[in-house]
């Protein structure tokens, strides 16, 4: 396009702006080379690049490849390897450890794990972080960072075959290169459930390329070339040829009876996996982890139901309907290979799960069940406990289709999650019921047993094993270079999905049945509110136990400031009010739980305070036996008052008894009817409460030798006001005590003559002998 | 039989927990409702419910599961539940909820 070579040879003419406008141009243009190639851009050889770049690519696939020993090559193998690479990539580059999450890592470190040697077939993500190391360990040639977040389902292996002579031990690696995380095991391409195909040769020639969270998927290591898959519904495996479920257990390549030690011959070195086991069988041999496999085999192949038998030469799996060569349903023990059975016999004779997580007291009454159990199925049975419960055993084992579902691997990963779950803090906040429950059937053992003579049970203490509570700090995946975080929200970091704003309605609009409704609402809200500040007001003794010397003031303070506002809200304060309305407080008691609550409340009250409150309650009596007529839960008040009245001076006791008799002021005028004094007879909460302030008055007047002499006392006068009255009541109707005092044959022998005295005591049930 | 079930998650999974002796336990089917009694092996957060040594309260009805002895049933189906009363302190378990809701606030 240009003339001239350079700048510099153009000739100087008169349009000196066009050739300046062009050269301008050129340096532009020069300068956006510059910047978008960079300066090695023409330096470099592009050839000799991607000849690098080459063999680091081949490099890392015969590496890989080496180590599965696989010779066969797909066109899959290709697309693995690229993919690989990619994921190898994505994996240098995250920051985090996903697998450093600690729902995950905590379930997975408390259990033994089952496969000790690296690099078996059983590896998975399930493993501790140790076994993973360990396995990236000798694989790897360089070290490979982090686990990745994306965990690619890639294709199994193709099927080795028959296996014939092989012996599982020489088998070769899995092809490791199938995950981009080198060390983690190879994932089934196949999803779960899928319906397995013909028999002959399954092809696994689907490739799932969809990435997938790494917590999701539960590992599928091959464990044998399973014409079935390993997932198979009960109907599926019906409806597959062949199968034993509709034909003979044995297919006729098989001989049909194998002596156990040929058996173990079979099996014999070979690396045999739990899975292959009945998992049923180990579901019920807790505590048996995989440890003693060779001792199982001989057991498993005499053809228990329900078990995936280990394909050995000639063998395909099936599920083995009752074979013909198993022996008989024993009625007695079974012969066997002696010692192997003895083994499992000894281990596992009835299952008994673990209770070492119980309250003491628990398990004790369990253990007497259970022997309670026991012994009726012994009566029952009569050929001995064990053969019988072998026998059913068996039978149910043989005629269990469901066994086998699941690996062993995905049932020890179900039950540590639901262990995880049992770890707690704080015991006693998180499982309070059941802490209390059991404490308080201990206090009443304990209580009897100090009335009776019997020996001393242990007093055992359950302590449970308390985890301390970690702080972990979630810190989101993130890329390197990559602008801003991902935002994904897993189980630790939770998003909020929903905004809810709580909006309070206005009072303006309300009608008066609203008014009346919302009362009752109120009055409701305000017992829970004082019932939470009685559950933290009972918990302080617990907590001042636990606290150290100098919290120790701060929590009486509290403590106190809690019982005055339970004070308050039962009275319901008014501000500008010297003494509230006993309106307040008659709501509350007009509901159950108002009136347990009081009942609770009471003992922490101060005299005075817990006076007020009875003084109330004594003068809206009637009412409040009204209200309680479908409830009937006054008579749980009796105790705590009675309590208190032992504390109240005689005055107290005097006005108490008026309010409670409704009695007129003025000794001589009698009013016509006291219903109020009928309705308190009438009841037994009312009577009861009656006679326990009559003997109490009682008790304070006997005992204190100077009122006794005077004659004007408040209380002789209300004492004859009070008999006049009760002998007036009809006796109609009248309730039975909740108990009876004996000290009021006495109080009244002072007051009333011999026969109002018989009178009295015929109406109100006084002496014993009469009812 | 020991009972596992997760601690925090509910006041009822506790509650469940401390059961020794049968339960009843009341279940509708599609047509009819069958009275399933055992004694409780193990509860989970859906409620759903493990019995052992179940015996069904009228056999004639349903004969099919006079061989059954353990049973899973799913929480959902459950209509209601019968516990023995002297094994039940109601005042604890109120508190016990109140203690529950208390901390869910907090």
């Amino acid at each position: 396009m240009f003339r001239y070579e350079s700048l510099e040879d153009c000739p100087l003419d008169e349009d000196e702006d066009a050739f300046q406008g062009l050269g301008e141009e050129d340096e532009e243009i020069d300068q956006f080379n510059d910047d978008t190639f960079g300066s090695g851009a023409v330096d470099d050889d592009w050839q000799e690049a991607h000849e690098r770049l080459a063999e680091l690519e081949e490099k890392l696939p015969a590496a890989v490849n080496e180590q599965t020993g696989n010779g066969e090559r797909d066109e899959m193998d290709l697309l693995g390897d690229h993919e690989e690479n990619l994921a190898e990539r994505l994996s240098k580059m995250v920051i985090e450890n996903e697998l450093e999450d600690p729902a995950i890592m905590r379930a997975v470190q408390t259990r033994p794990v089952l496969q000790t040697q690296p690099g078996s077939l059983n590896s998975s993500i399930w493993d501790g972080s140790e076994v993973l190391r360990r396995i990236r360990g000798p694989l790897l040639a360089q070290e490979m960072p982090t686990v990745s977040v994306l965990e690619y389902a890639l294709p199994q292996r193709p099927p080795q075959g028959p296996e014939d002579d092989r012996d599982l031990s020489e088998r070769a690696l899995p092809r490791r290169s199938t995950s981009p995380v080198i060390g983690s095991p190879p994932v089934k391409a196949v999803p779960i459930g899928t319906p397995p195909k013909q028999m002959s040769v399954p092809s696994f020639n689907q490739q799932i390329l969809c990435p997938k969270p790494v917590h999701v998927r539960p590992p599928m290591p091959p464990r044998y070339p399973a014409p079935y898959g390993e997932r198979m519904s009960p109907n599926q495996l019906c409806s597959v040829p062949n199968s034993s479920l509709l034909g003979h257990p044995f297919p006729p390549s098989v001989p049909p009876v194998l002596s156990p030690l040929q058996r173990a011959q079979l099996l014999g070195g070979a690396q045999l996996q739990p899975g292959r086991m009945s998992p049923s069988q180990f579901a019920r041999v807790p505590g048996f982890v995989g440890s003693p496999l060779a001792a199982m085999n001989p057991k498993l192949l005499q053809g228990r139901v329900g078990q995936m038998l280990p394909p050995a030469p000639g063998f395909r799996a099936f599920f083995s309907a009752p074979p013909p060569a198993t022996p008989p349903p024993p009625q007695q023990h079974p012969p066997g290979p002696g010692p192997h059975l003895q083994n499992l016999r000894s281990q596992a004779p009835v299952f008994r799960p673990d209770t070492t997580h119980l309250h003491p007291q628990h398990r004790r009454l369990l253990h007497q069940r259970q022997q309670q159990n026991r012994n009726q199925h012994r009566n029952l049975n009569g050929a001995g406990d064990r053969g019988g419960h072998r026998s059913s055993h068996q039978d149910h084992i043989r005629k269990d289709p469901y066994a086998n579902l699941m690996l062993q691997r995905e049932k020890d990963w179900v039950s540590k999650i639901q262990m995880m779950q049992l770890q707690s803090t704080d015991p006693y906040l998180d499982d309070f019921y059941y802490q209390n429950y059991f404490e308080k059937l201990e206090k009443l053992s304990a209580a009897e047993e100090v009335q009776g003579d019997g020996p001393k049970k242990e007093r055992t203490k359950l302590i449970t094993p308390q985890v301390a509570k970690l702080e972990h700090t979630y810190k989101p995946v993130q890329f390197e270079g990559s602008l801003g975080k991902l935002t994904v929200s897993s189980v630790n970091n939770p998003r909020k999905m929903i905004d809810a704003v709580v909006t309070s309605r206005s009072e303006d609009d309300e009608t008066k049945e609203k008014q009346v409704r919302d009362k009752r609402r109120k009055t409701l809200f305000i017992i829970e509110k004082t019932y939470s500040l009685l559950l933290d007001v009972e918990d302080y003794e617990r907590r001042y136990l636990l606290s150290l010397e100098e919290e120790r003031p701060a929590l009486m303070d509290e403590r106190k400031h809690k019982i005055c506002c339970m004070y308050d809200n039962l009275r319901g304060k008014l501000p500008g009010q010297e003494r509230p309305s006993d309106d307040h407080f008659v709501q509350i008691m007009c509901i159950r739980k108002g009136k347990r609550m009081v009942a609770r409340i009471l003992p922490f009250l101060s005299t005075e305070q817990a006076a007020d409150i009875l003084m109330t309650t004594a003068r809206n009596l009637p009412f409040l036996i009204k209200k309680d007529a479908q409830d009937e839960v006054l008579p749980c008040l009796l105790s705590p008052f009675s309590l208190l009245l032992y504390h109240l001076p005689p005055v107290t006791v005097t006005s108490l008894l008026q309010q409670l008799m409704n009695l007129p002021q003025s000794a001589a005028a009698p009013a016509p009817s006291n219903p109020h004094l009928s309705a308190v007879l009438q009841n037994k909460f009312g009577l009861s409460l009656l006679l326990v302030v009559l003997s109490r008055g009682e008790d304070l007047q006997s005992s204190d030798p100077a009122s006794e002499s005077a004659q004007s006392n408040p209380w002789t006068e209300v004492m004859f006001v009070a008999t006049r009255e009760l002998l007036r009541i009809p006796q109609t109707g009248l309730a039975k005590p909740i108990s009876i005092p004996t000290n009021l044959v006495s109080l009244f022998s002072r007051y009333v003559d011999r026969q109002k005295l018989n009178l009295l005591e015929t109406k109100l049930q006084l002496v014993q002998g009469i009812r | 039989m020991g009972l596992v079930m997760p601690l925090s998650v509910c006041t009822f999974s506790g509650f469940f927990k401390s059961f020794t002796s049968p339960i009843h336990v009341l279940i509708p089917c599609s047509e009819v409702t069958s009275v399933i009694c055992g004694t409780l092996h193990s509860v989970d957060q859906y409620l759903n419910i493990k019995l052992t040594d179940i015996s069904v309260t009228d056999p004639e009805k349903y004969p099919h599961m006079l061989s059954v002895k353990n049973c899973f049933i799913r929480g959902s189906v459950v209509r209601y539940v019968q516990l023995p009363a002297d094994e039940v302190d109601t005042q604890l378990l109120q508190d016990a909820a109140r203690k529950e809701a208390l901390q869910q606030k907090q």
